[in-house]
């Protein structure tokens, strides 16, 4: 196990690297330079005033050199300067990392547990009409852009009946602490979480119902109920576990792609994360936060899906076994 | 043909998706008969709700746009780029799947880790910044689409004639002295179809998400009037005029609904052995 | 639409209106300011949000009333000679630095001849006719010039010359200076404490030289990164103050209906923002003149003032705006005439080509507007393409001339000679920047009028010479003129004296109180 974590992990090393300088030729080739963007925020701007700012980021340096020295920093953990913004690139990612965290990761338990509790449901009721219901609904959710969903949660529950904050992470200048800040933020958590989850709630439904019908089929289930366990037991014992398996897969998968989804919620809930940083990163050229966003969101996808497989072993006996 | 038709319409949501897709397809086809004038001319006060004017039941948009125009003309956008870019990805999915799967050993390792570096990298944001360095336009969104959709089509083809190479017929090919690219042309891929076929209705879904996603955020060929861009458009007006942002998004629901039920019905038609397992 | 634009009408009465009530002392004033700043230290950074926080800690030699006539700030009273060649500033003598160190003649010295010389490009072009700048004696100082340079006494504005303090920059790498994190000016509000993406907060400096002033106790800067949220941030209560550009246009007139709610344009005449678009007159159908002046006539101003910057602002008339000195209506008026704009493509034989449109890529309103232009100029025939980009791409192509037509929007700062002649001058034709003369316009008798009226002595020589290079320019069209933007500060009508100068809220503070 201790051989095979090692083995993922130079491999993991060795891909953050190729992304890395994937993304470093794609956005150098991008029309315009950061120097410009912020000259053109000044209002006017002379010659001089660009060279300077060209010699403060290094971008007078030759590609290659300025591709070195940030690989070079990125191998102690430096993740360089934002010259737009003043600050570290590593602040400003740990800044908002907690809250792009915060979301995607209730978004992963409300989808998963949902889902798959929506989908053994449906499996016990093959048929009936709460099957239909429920099949046809994961239908509908895996069918809307979650941005739509978003915005029409927005409408109903915010503007319509104000039970919700439809926008930011926490009250502005509410100023609460403890207890009701906790309290605060989760009130401003449940329509982004929601609506970023329904996609995978669906998948999870569709995925867990096949399997667990699939799993029920086969003969280890056939014998137990021969042998005269309850329903109920054959259910939770047998076959939901194997049921699990596609499940595990998927829920690695899903880890990396509620990042990118986050760029749309983080929009229409004007939510405070990385993927609204990327966003106005990509527009201003300012290469280090974007390369930063990039380096980190893609280490943690490498890490779910290290985990991913790890999960698998424990869950799979065959797989341990080989 | 009416085996296939026969096996189709047993799945009932399958009909459905087809009635429903077949409609969407007609008004696109018919937007520039229905819609003479150009979706962009403003043509009545802004912000008119829907259902207030006979002539524009949809209301209109923030300059005073016809939003049912805009949903006519958006069709054709929406179906044309999840077709084009669904296209692309499968001319770069199956030759990478169909070579690794038929030379197997370093080829197929090498393929293989080049497709599992593309699944690494977070699909949408890639998308964002491959059109935004190339410009949003109709080309770099077809584009962007298609880098980031055609890894699950390599993965399929290569599973699919990993299994088929060992066939006899196969076999008998390559002792017949054929060359290879006419084996995998001849004898391989055309047993390969059913399930790209399959799988390809169910990324133009997708690929019509992800394009109504991109011109959420902005990124749409700002010449197209395209559903995503009209509900992108509508965003920060959403308190004013709920119907902008309604309407353009229940008709991708419906789009790629219908799409999904398809898929699911053409599994049914094309895999009889695996069907109407969990059904 | 029209119910709106009525409130909105109604507001500004309430809002121009003269406040009775004599001024409280106290209080704190909640504003928002976006987007969040780079850097508070006005002499390195001129952002818009950098001047608006930091426009009421540091401070200049002067302000300007709406009508951009000087007043008094550090200097109490000055002369100019009659050869327009020298300026004698006389300064308050009891002027300290937030620091408590005193402030004298040689703090102005160093601010403009040393440390904004090498920082401040826009600054850098005037100071080209200054030929010294000395202190004679504490409370003294003099400007000479080696020409006459109309303008002159219009740099004088705190985003333009910030006074910088000399026992803290001189001899140091003005960049890597640790006080920039802490500003020290000499301003009615003293920098306290800057929680980034969170709030800034500027406290009263109890030392000001003028007695009484500042009323307020604290400015409070709020940092909240979307419009929607700012917009619902006003709405609860949670900030006073909404300065031009901190809400979706579209949230205007849902705002300003609120109770207790004023609004207002004032506040951007120094600034004097104006929009046009670029027209290319080096190549394609945008190098005819009738092709130019079939834009102007193509284009529905009014209605894109009215859908789009909720009837806030005017159709500009000529390249020089109403609130600048120096503007003339005495020239070629454009109205919405789209059979003019018909006839004079059919007399040039345009033949369909299709020209590119570049959008500016500030958001909602922009694009909207690209959109209906392209819908106004496809309407009289002509092919438009919109050509996407971001703010990085646009600088880079108009940097690089290429575009057909493109929008933009740019500061006048007062007068022609700092922010209008840039455009059309031909000295001014050079690739690498996109606020010079990008369309590659070239007339020698624009140049020779430019270049007089700049140093003309008398203001009545300078206003003839003007009006007639405006003559000519609305009549060549070398860019399409647009509107001169009104950007809203939307606050509560109990905050008086808020915008009173030509900078608005920028150096406002001083004088602004809230009523209890």
């Amino acid at each position: 196990m201790l051989r095979f974590i090692a083995m993922r992990l130079v491999k993991a090393a060795i891909i953050l690297i190729a992304i890395v300088t994937l993304n470093f030729f794609l956005i150098h080739a991008a029309p315009g330079d950061p120097a410009a963007v912020m000259a053109g925020e000044a209002g006017a701007a002379d010659d001089i005033f660009l060279e300077q700012l060209r010699e403060q980021f290094g971008l007078d340096k030759p590609l290659l050199t300025q591709l070195g020295l940030y690989l070079g920093g990125i191998i102690q953990l430096d993740l360089g300067f934002s010259y737009r913004q003043q600050m570290p690139v590593a602040d400003l990612i740990f800044d908002r990392l907690p809250a792009t965290l915060l979301l995607t990761m209730t978004a992963f338990v409300i989808s998963l547990v949902l889902g798959t509790l929506a989908g053994v449901l449906a499996s016990a009721r093959v048929g009936k009409w709460s099957d239909t219901l429920i099949s046809t609904v994961a239908l509908l959710f895996y069918a809307t852009p979650l941005y739509w969903a978003a915005l029409m949660a927005v409408l109903i529950f915010s503007v319509q009946l104000n039970w919700l904050p439809g926008f930011g992470y926490e009250t502005v200048g509410g100023n609460y602490e403890g207890l009701d800040r906790v309290i605060d933020i989760a009130k401003h958590l449940i329509l982004p979480a929601t609506t970023l989850g329904l996609f995978f709630m669906a998948v999870y439904m569709r995925m867990t119902r096949a399997s667990m019908l699939e799993v029920s089929t086969l003969d280890f289930v056939k014998t137990a109920r021969a042998k005269g366990l309850k329903p109920g037991i054959i259910q939770r014992r047998h076959v939901f576990r194997n049921a699990l398996l596609p499940v595990v897969t998927l829920a690695g998968l899903q880890a990396g792609q509620l990042v990118g989804g986050a760029v749309l919620t983080e929009t229409v809930f004007a939510w405070p994360g990385i993927g609204r940083l990327m966003f106005e990163a990509l527009a201003q050229r300012d290469y280090n936060v974007l390369l930063g966003v990039f380096f980190v969101s893609a280490a943690m996808v490498l890490l779910f899906n290290l985990i991913t497989d790890i999960l698998y072993r424990v869950v799979d006996p065959r797989i341990r076994a080989s | 043909m009416t085996d296939f038709w026969k096996r189709y319409q047993r799945n009932r949501g399958a009909v459905i998706g087809l009635i429903i897709l077949l409609a969407v397809v007609l008004v696109a086809v018919l937007a520039p008969v229905l819609f003479p004038q150009s979706p962009w001319k403003m043509v009545q006060r802004p912000f008119l709700p829907p259902f207030a004017m006979e002539r524009f039941p949809l209301g209109t948009d923030t300059l005073g746009r016809n939003v049912l125009a805009g949903l006519a003309h958006g069709a054709q956008v929406s179906l044309l780029v999840g077709l084009i870019s669904t296209l692309v990805s499968l001319v770069i999915g199956i030759p990478i799947g169909a070579l690794a799967g038929y030379f197997g050993g370093w080829v197929d390792d090498a393929l293989m880790r080049f497709t599992e570096f593309f699944q690494t990298v977070p699909n949408f944001a890639l998308a964002i910044v491959l059109v935004a360095i190339f410009e949003p336009s109709v080309q770099s969104i077809v584009g962007a689409i298609a880098i980031v959709s055609w890894p699950p089509v390599a993965r399929l083809v290569r599973g699919e004639v990993l299994s088929l190479r060992s066939r006899e017929y196969v076999e008998a090919a390559i002792l017949s002295g054929q060359t290879n690219a006419t084996i995998i042309w001849r004898q391989i891929l055309p047993n390969t179809l059913s399930p790209i076929i399959v799988l390809a209705s169910l990324m133009v879904a997708t690929a019509i998400l992800l394009e109504s996603s991109l011109s959420f955020l902005g990124l749409g060929d700002p010449n197209l009037m395209s559903w995503g861009y009209m509900i992108g458009a509508a965003r920060t007006v959403i308190r004013q005029a709920w119907w902008l942002s309604f309407f353009p998004g229940l008709a991708i629901v419906l789009t790629v609904l219908a799409l999904n039920l398809i898929g699911e019905g053409l599994n049914d038609a094309l895999n009889p052995r695996l069907s109407r397992k969990g059904k | 639409m029209l119910k709106k634009l009525s409130l909105l009408a109604a507001t500004f009465i309430v809002a121009t209106g003269t406040a009775l009530a004599d001024p409280v002392s106290g209080g704190r004033a909640n504003a928002v300011i976006q987007p969040e700043p780079p850097s508070l230290m006005l002499g390195l950074v001129q952002n818009g949000p950098t001047q608006m926080v930091a426009g009421n800690v540091y401070e200049s030699l002067l302000r300007y009333g709406p009508d951009l006539e000087p007043l008094p700030q550090l200097a109490k009273s000055w002369e100019i000679s009659e050869d327009g060649l020298t300026y004698t500033f006389h300064l308050y003598d009891n002027v300290k630095w937030h620091d408590g160190e005193p402030f004298s003649a040689e703090d102005v010295v160093f601010s403009a001849d040393v440390f904004l010389r090498e920082t401040h490009p826009r600054l850098r072009q005037s100071l080209k006719y200054v030929e010294s700048i000395t202190a004679p004696d504490a409370n003294t100082v003099v400007f000479k010039l080696n020409e006459p340079f109309g303008p002159f006494i219009g740099i004088f504005e705190v985003g333009t010359m910030p006074m910088i303090p000399k026992h803290i920059y001189e001899g140091t790498d003005y960049k890597a200076n640790p006080a920039n994190n802490t500003p020290i000016g000499t301003g009615p509000f003293k920098f306290t404490e800057w929680t980034k993406g969170s709030h800034i907060l500027l406290t009263k400096n109890e030392d000001y030289y003028i007695d009484g002033l500042p009323y307020l106790d604290e400015i409070y800067w709020h940092i909240i990164p979307d419009a929607a949220s700012r917009s619902v941030a006003f709405e609860t209560g949670v900030v006073d103050i909404l300065p031009g550009g901190s809400v979706e246009n579209f949230d205007v007139p849902r705002l300003t209906a609120m109770e207790n709610t004023c609004v207002t344009d004032k506040g951007w005449e120094f600034i004097g923002p104006l929009s046009w678009m670029w027209l290319n007159n080096r190549e394609g159908p945008t190098a005819d003149k009738r092709f130019r002046q079939a834009v102007m006539y193509a284009m529905d101003r009014e209605f894109a003032k009215d859908a789009l910057w909720n009837g806030l602002g005017k159709v500009a008339q000529s390249p020089v705006s109403s609130s600048t000195r120096f503007f003339s209506d005495d020239v070629s008026q454009y109205p919405y005439d789209p059979d003019k704009a018909r006839a004079l493509l059919e007399e040039m034989g345009y033949d369909g080509t299709p020209v590119r449109l570049l959008p500016l890529p500030y958001g909602e309103t922009w694009q909207r507007w690209a959109e209906a232009i392209k819908q106004n100029l496809e309407e009289v025939g002509v092919k438009v393409e919109i050509v996407a980009t971001d703010v990085a791409g646009w600088n880079q192509k108009i940097s690089d001339w290429d575009y057909d037509l493109a929008f933009t929007y740019l500061y006048q700062y007062g007068d022609p000679a700092l922010g209008v002649a840039r455009t059309y001058v031909s000295s001014n034709i050079a690739k690498g920047s996109p606020w010079n003369n990008v369309e590659g316009y070239e007339n020698a008798k624009v140049d020779e009028l430019f270049a007089k009226a700049a140093t003309a002595v008398s203001k009545e020589e300078r206003q003839a010479l003007y009006t007639q290079v405006q003559q000519i320019l609305t009549d060549d069209v070398p860019v399409a003129w647009l509107l001169e933007l009104g950007f809203p500060t939307i606050y509560r009508c109990n905050v008086k004296d808020l915008v009173t100068t030509a900078i608005g809220v920028n150096d406002g503070f001083r004088d602004a109180y809230i009523e209890k």
